[in-house]
């Protein structure tokens, strides 16, 4: 963490580094540098001052996280490991197939596990199928509006949003009756005579299910992006002789790379430990490591794995995290020395 | 010539393609609430009723199942924004040691897959005796809106021009004028987002509530998995309009702001 060190240059930099929105950054806390003996100026005091309130001010939210999430989180990963007392001896005592003492036991048993393994596979191959679908659905939704616009484009940017004012369950159960045995898809193929295949209880209908609920989120983010592209870039393009194809690859895209990153992110992070969608959806097996984690700990009783899973799930989303992370922090960075727009 | 021509017809053929993608479940789900039954492979029902709506209407449970929805929501987002509101206009305002740490650390609440917290959250919840209690459920539905309630606000609270704040100041406004009559009204579209997307994710948030709050406490979500499984579909059909209305007339209000971008500078790491 360089940018808290007190006058340091990341600090500067922090400040005048500004954000890719453009938005104004926060002022360096102190002004001069710091003298080295003697009583603090004024202005060091009320610096001093303003970090203490600063810090009084986020403890709320934190210690709600830090209780509620951290400590069970903390406690689940050692539980995962074999530390069986405190807050999990109840559910040590409870459940079965419990490793005592510290090993990765829990761990080896599941990858050893070709139910597991193959849920596994699913979960992540539903969760790249929908997320390279959510991104380029998103995408095109958000060139048409930028480039189009009129009612065709502002129609669709509201309707690509939609799902994120329908609550999953509502959406997991319409997207079943809309693909399964006699659901739309197949009463509409029968129409015209052809047999369409049964999606519902099907992976398909998960990635289907996943789509549509993340859908919205990355029109959000990628259509902000492009509604904020300079007219003047796209039309010195088009002068320039580029096609439509190549303004959306090589001046439309490009701008909006920090959004489509974070709508991959929240996408991934997401898909990859949702329930509700492949609990109505998908097929009982395979299926998705959320669905999983609530069988194993709920029906099969073994709490012990049914973490190791959450945990497996987790180093998946925070590789995905890790990427975000370092997109936004570089296209910060990358903004240095052109001060506020 | 023809390349536009192709280009319009590709444009509308997407536009086709996305509107029966994202409207076809949520209309094929909505007529079946008024249908009597349907034979399969018939586009529309067999005949056209009301019936299902007086069976929604009669069954106490769900009527105590809207209430508390209608009750815990708009509580948690309270509870969210007194804790989060705060913390937002700090990381906006103040450089203190460890900002981004917070924010990141926030953010991070997201990453990890929420069944696996609610299982490990349900030890903990059991020794301190929150499972079925109101208390309980309102922790999980405050942690959904956590990220929502400090990021979007803080970024809406750095788009204040600080010139407009100073020309308060110089004008003699002391900071507590500045804030309420300068920083926050300009600040508000962005907090009303927050508080959307806060009521949107307690109102929808199921499988926490089912863990911690079934059988004694079931909302509109839970309730309807119950529904879903145990009833005729005409019934769900039913109950799943019920549940979307008060999303619909959120989002009538707040779409301004919503389409506006705001969503997506709040989730700039600055």
């Amino acid at each position: 963490m360089t940018q808290t060190v007190p006058n340091g240059p990341a600090l500067d930099r922090e400040a005048r580094g500004d954000t890719a929105t453009g938005l104004p950054a926060v002022p360096s806390p102190a002004q001069g540098p710091r003298r080295p003996t003697g009583r603090p100026t004024t202005q060091e005091r009320l610096a001093r001052r303003r970090r203490v309130q600063g810090l009084a001010l986020v403890t709320a939210p934190v210690l709600v996280v830090v209780l509620f999430v951290g400590v069970p989180v903390v406690n689940a990963a050692l539980f995962s490991l074999g530390f069986t007392g405190g807050l999990s001896q109840a559910l040590a005592d409870i459940g079965q197939d419990t490793v005592n003492g510290f090993s990765f036991a829990v761990y080896g048993t599941l990858l050893g596990n070709p139910t597991f393994l193959r849920d596994l596979a699913a979960t992540i191959g539903v969760t790249l199928a929908s997320t390279g679908l959510t991104i380029a659905l998103a995408v095109v939704v958000a060139v048409i509006l930028r480039l189009r616009g009129g009612f065709l484009g502002r129609t669709l940017s509201v309707l690509a949003v939609v799902p994120i004012f329908v609550p999953v369950v509502i959406a997991s159960w319409s997207i079943l009756t809309f693909t399964d045995a006699q659901g739309f898809l197949r009463s509409a193929g029968a129409q015209v005579g052809i047999d369409v295949p049964v999606w519902g209880y099907t992976l398909v209908a998960v990635v289907f299910g996943s789509v549509w609920t993340s859908l919205p989120f990355a029109v959000l983010m990628i259509a902000g992006a492009l509604q904020g592209t300079p007219d003047a870039l796209i039309e010195a393009a088009r002068d320039a002789g580029a096609s439509t194809w190549r303004v959306v690859w090589q001046v439309l895209l490009p701008m909006a790379a920090t959004p489509m990153v974070i709508a991959t992110t929240f996408t991934v992070i997401g898909v990859l430990g949702s329930f509700t969608v492949p609990y109505f959806t998908g097929p009982n097996a395979p299926t998705m490591l959320g669905v999983d984690i609530s069988k194993y700990f709920q029906s099969y009783n073994r709490p012990q794995q049914s973490t190791a899973m959450a945990f497996i799930v987790f180093a998946f989303a925070a590789a995905a995290s890790v990427l975000y992370l370092r997109s936004t922090v570089r296209s910060n960075a990358r903004e240095l020395g052109k001060g506020p727009r | 010539m023809i390349k536009r021509l192709t280009g319009t017809a590709l444009v509308w053929a997407t536009a086709v393609v996305l509107a029966v993608f994202i409207a076809g479940p949520l209309l094929w789900l909505a007529v079946r609430a008024f249908a009597t039954s349907w034979t399969y492979p018939n586009l529309l029902p067999d005949g056209w009723t009301l019936k299902w709506w007086g069976t929604v209407f009669q069954d106490p449970s769900l009527a105590v199942a809207v209430q508390n929805s209608l009750v815990l929501a708009p509580l948690t987002v309270l509870i969210a924004a007194v804790v989060c509101l705060p913390a937002a206009w700090a990381i906006s305002r103040i450089e203190f040691p460890g900002r981004r740490v917070v924010l990141v650390g926030l953010f991070a609440t997201n990453a990890f897959p929420k069944m696996g917290l609610f299982v490990t959250m349900s030890a903990m919840f059991t020794a301190l005796n929150l499972m079925n209690t109101v208390t309980g459920i309102l922790i999980v539905h405050v942690l959904g809106c956590v990220v929502f309630m400090t990021w979007l606000p803080a970024a809406a609270f750095s788009a204040v021009p600080r010139s407009l704040e100073e020309a308060a100041r110089d004008a003699g406004a002391g900071r507590w004028r500045t804030f309420w009559s300068v920083t926050f009204p300009i600040a508000w579209p962005g907090i009303l987002v927050a508080m959307v997307m806060s009521f949107l994710a307690s109102f929808d948030e199921a499988q926490g509530t089912y863990l911690v709050g079934a059988p004694a406490y079931m909302t509109m979500p839970t309730a309807m998995y119950s529904l879903v499984l145990n009833s005729p579909r005409q019934v769900s059909a039913v109950f799943a309009i019920a549940l979307s209305i008060p999303s619909v007339v959120l989002m009538t209000l707040a779409r301004k702001h919503i389409m506006g971008g705001r969503l997506a500078d709040g989730f700039q790491i600055r």
